[in-house]
């Protein structure tokens, strides 16, 4: 099977998410469809920081999850036809273990164990020095391709 | 279990839906469970309910439980 990594530049390609918000720096191995891994540089510069919080300084769960989700994502976008198409979140369940600090690297893993018209099971966990900081089962989906399959109604567009 | 409860029983499933509702009268988007997502996870179950692989038409034709019952027959299932 096809594994290939994606740098800075290259992984934007495949994650449409953007500054603040692109929360991968580096694509370490991918095989589209199955997994990818890689991860984050967190230093002081972070936008979020300073005001999370002013007295202990830690990434915010809810970005932690943000960057398990993008990383799946990349699992399934790096799929033929599919680079560039935008996801939408759409059922999380995640659990925290430990804060993530300034000057840490989080390490990022996220596997798919479904994808079918439109529609992405998966997991993910975080980690910093093998330590897991946070943990989560995911469904995301391309909702250019799940409205393909959808009856006449409301959310059709 | 017969092939009509196998039926109704993935549409309770599906939508964790509590046995005072009358499956018979659901329809997409009837109830907020039988959404988008709702949609998807029906269709996978009745796929591997009954070993079958839909096409994309009767998918998305599959609008209501008794439209469900009449495309069903194309795939050899009768209900």
């Amino acid at each position: 099977m096809e594994k290939f990594s994606l740098d800075c530049t290259e992984l934007q390609e495949y994650q449409p998410n953007r500054y603040p918000f692109l929360m991968i720096d580096h694509v370490e191995e991918v095989v589209p469809g199955k997994y990818a891994f890689g991860h984050k540089n967190l230093t002081f510069n972070e936008w979020y920081f300073p005001e999370h919080f002013p007295e202990g300084h830690n990434m915010p769960g809810a970005l932690q999850l943000e960057a398990l989700a993008q990383m799946l994502t990349v699992a399934i976008t790096t799929q033929e036809g599919l680079k560039g198409k935008v996801t939408h979140a759409l059922q999380h369940l995640v659990r925290f273990k430990r804060e993530i600090l300034p000057g840490e690297r989080l390490d990022i893993h996220a596997e798919v164990l479904s994808w079918k018209r439109g529609i992405c099971k998966g997991k993910g966990t975080a980690s910093v020095n093998g330590e897991v900081a946070c943990e989560a089962e995911m469904m995301i989906t391309i909702p250019e391709i799940l409205e393909q399959y959808l009856p006449p109604g409301k959310d059709k567009k | 279990m017969s092939n009509i409860e196998k039926y109704k029983q993935a549409f309770v499933e599906s939508f964790s839906l509590s046995s005072d509702v009358n499956v018979q009268e659901l329809a997409y988007q009837s109830i907020a469970e039988w959404d988008s997502v709702g949609h998807m996870g029906l269709i996978a179950n009745l796929e591997e309910v009954f070993d079958i692989m839909m096409d994309m038409e009767d998918i998305i034709d599959f609008g209501s439980y008794e439209i469900g019952i009449d495309i069903l027959k194309k795939y050899q299932v009768d209900l």
